[in-house]
């Protein structure tokens, strides 16, 4: 399954029509809608890292995403300076605390990389109080020596202590209000290797400038690009996921064996422990048990039996 | 779609720096070789090395660096388990942390939550320690336990360093454990009189079995052969000996090789054991990698460690132990026991 998080439904509609979802009816407090063929399921969070984290440990709490599953947060963003186009994230810095967030980048993909920072308010380049920002231009937060946990933002007067990021040096960052959010939510159901994070560039931190039909309209010049993206990373991520290693059959045959041989539990983790390793190794076990059947010493009286015949199995296969 | 190595980035795609170690010389000459990487800041290599939830098998696919700096315990006394050659002050260093080779059975995948790799560049600092336990008594230092330098070397340039500061440094032993069979090593090396090259030897289907990406038996051994050649002090490590069927067939042929290749009475010597690791790393191993073989072999444990049944273990040992008596001296193989 494919979980897509976006903050607004213009954001969204683009990808309900490309992959033909339908709303959940019996979600009422946030919008869900979804396609069971497709394995795609998208919710729309509502604006900020509190709402965003709310929704994402609700849907990953309903639905259980395993091993196999991804985690796709994508919608639009600012840039400091002014860049535009499709970001896949490679780092995510959440500006309240400081945090740094990294998802893997292990699949090739068409996209820039870039830094994203996320904020409680609205990005606006003309207003000097962003994310607690002193001077135009600048995002302020006490990153500290080591960027671990224990980072926190300081006060106004311990400013010189303060680590301060000028966007224009480093070629600029995104900027949005839930990436942060998402991540550390999502990391209690997904691994780095399983979460995304494409945000499309809207605007340069003018609030003017954004409009749900620009939204719209850029959702739906990059929709092919994310949903060749999707396709790729999910088909990687489903086939590197851990694959049963027992079929029923196998598990039919254990049942069995374990049984007939009046195993105890200890001695049935055992034999568990030894089918499972030569079953990985293609190791023909099951003739060997079948041997112990065509001698009739299976099912065997008791357990004390049962402990020669697996001693003897297994002195027969090493 | 194809869904083949191409998919995935090259290796050292991405190479992420500590903010303290940006204009470090070292940290500049390895981005030197890495021109189209993208490079990402970062305050402290854990904030990458140990997230949570990472699929080790997947980042081998696409391992990215780690350049940083090394802060606290900068060496470490040798574990039980590992074979400490007699020698009385054994330690290891980790100046880098995991491998580009990827094999299935190493503890480094039970002992790390991350398949990337960590370089730390501050080496002086390293040096300076091992200086300052040389003028308390010898030591013996194994610089290549958690990595395998020499297949590094053409990147980071580790083992080179080493071997400089070994050779002004009578006191000290350092051995460089190793799968790799670098030609540039086999053109160059110069012989170090504390240096010890270790070379890790499997049979030939162990190691397409189960050493991912490492060179095979022969080129292995033309390396050990060449170093020694060249002077070098050769070790040779029949260890761990991993469990396979018909493992006698298969050791007895690598032996064969070994006699063919290398002049065994020029080696300093050799150690045999078995495979065996701690309890908690094989927990960690298997979660990683639900259907390796090799790691769900149904080990004995004992006091924290898992090993084959003593029965199988003694098998094993004594068999490689009693042909590689017929052509080296009893006193130069090593057997590692409890």
């Amino acid at each position: 399954m494919i979980y897509i998080f976006t903050a607004l439904y213009c954001e969204a509609s683009v990808l309900i029509r490309r992959f033909q979802l339908v709303k959940n009816q019996q979600i009422t407090w946030f919008q869900e809608f979804y396609n069971e063929t497709a394995g795609i399921r998208l919710a729309v969070t509502g604006v900020g890292e509190i709402a965003a984290a709310a929704v994402v440990s609700s849907v990953c709490t309903m639905y259980g995403p395993d091993k196999g599953d991804l985690l796709l947060n994508v919608g639009i963003c600012a840039h400091t300076t002014g860049n535009n186009g499709i970001f896949l994230c490679n780092k995510i810095v959440e500006l309240a605390t400081g945090k740094t967030y990294f998802p893997d980048m292990l699949c090739r993909h068409d996209f820039s990389e870039g830094t994203i920072l996320t904020g409680m308010r609205l990005w606006n380049a003309g207003n000097t109080e962003n994310a607690g920002s002193t001077e135009p231009g600048m995002c302020l937060w006490n990153a500290g020596d080591t960027g671990t946990a224990e980072t926190e933002v300081q006060s106004g007067e311990a400013k010189t202590k303060k680590h301060l990021w000028n966007a224009e040096e480093s070629g600029g960052y995104l900027y949005d209000m839930e990436a942060a959010a998402v991540y550390q939510a999502g990391i209690h159901f997904f691994g780095p290797h399983q979460m995304s994070f494409l945000k499309i560039v809207s605007d340069s931190g003018v609030l003017s400038e954004v409009s749900q039909e620009q939204t719209l309209h850029l959702m739906e010049q990059y929709q092919d690009s994310i949903a060749d993206y999707i396709g790729k990373t999910a088909a990687i991520i489903q086939k590197n996921c851990c694959r049963k290693h027992q079929n029923r059959e196998d598990e039919r045959l254990i049942e069995t064996f374990c049984t007939d041989l009046h195993c105890s539990r200890t001695m049935r983790a055992s034999v568990e422990q030894y089918i499972r390793y030569l079953a990985l190794s293609g190791i023909d076990y099951a003739c060997v048990i079948q041997e112990f059947y065509d001698k009739k010493q299976l099912p065997c009286r008791d357990k004390r039996e049962g402990k020669r015949y697996f001693d003897e199995f297994r002195r027969r296969l090493f | 779609m194809s869904f083949g190595e191409d998919y995935f980035n090259p290796f050292f795609s991405h190479i992420y720096v500590e903010k303290s170690v940006r204009n470090h010389a070292r940290t500049q000459k390895i981005l030197a070789k890495f021109p189209s990487a993208k490079i990402i800041e970062i305050s402290h290599y854990k904030d990458v090395f140990c997230r949570s939830r990472q699929n080790v098998p997947l980042q081998h696919r696409s391992q990215k660096l780690i350049l940083a700096a090394r802060k606290g315990a900068l060496l470490y006394e040798g574990a039980p388990v590992c074979q400490r050659f007699g020698s009385e002050h054994f330690y290891y260093c980790s100046c880098v942390m995991n491998c580009v080779y990827d094999c299935e059975y190493c503890y480094l995948k039970g002992m790390y939550p991350s398949a990337n790799i960590v370089v730390f560049v501050n080496l002086e600092e390293i040096f300076a320690k091992v200086e300052r336990v040389l003028q308390e008594h010898p030591l013996y230092l194994c610089v290549s336990y958690d990595t395998d330098l020499l297949a590094m070397e053409q990147l980071i340039g580790y083992v080179q360093e080493w071997c400089a500061f070994a050779e002004n440094n009578e006191k000290l032993k350092i051995e460089i454990r190793t799968k790799c069979a670098n030609k540039c090593l086999k053109q160059s090396a110069v012989a170090v009189p504390g240096v010890i090259y270790a070379f890790t030897l499997s049979p030939q289907a162990v190691i397409e079995a189960f050493e991912h990406h490492t060179p095979s038996l022969l080129e292995r051994l033309s390396c050990a052969s060449a170093l020694l050649r060249a002077g070098c002090q050769v070790r040779l490590c029949f260890d761990p000996m991993i469990y396979v069927p018909d493992w006698q067939k298969h050791y007895a042929a690598m032996l064969e090789q070994v006699f063919a290749t290398v002049d065994v009475d020029r080696i300093v010597d050799a150690s045999v054991g078995t495979f065996r690791v701690s309890q908690d790393y094989l927990k960690n191993m298997r979660r990683q990698l639900p259907e390796s073989p090799v790691i769900w072999f149904p080990f004995q444990r004992e006091d924290g460690y898992c090993h084959y049944p003593d029965e199988l273990m003694e098998q094993m040992e004594t068999f490689l132990t009693k042909r590689m008596e017929q052509k080296i001296p009893r006193e130069k193989i090593f057997r590692w026991k409890t």
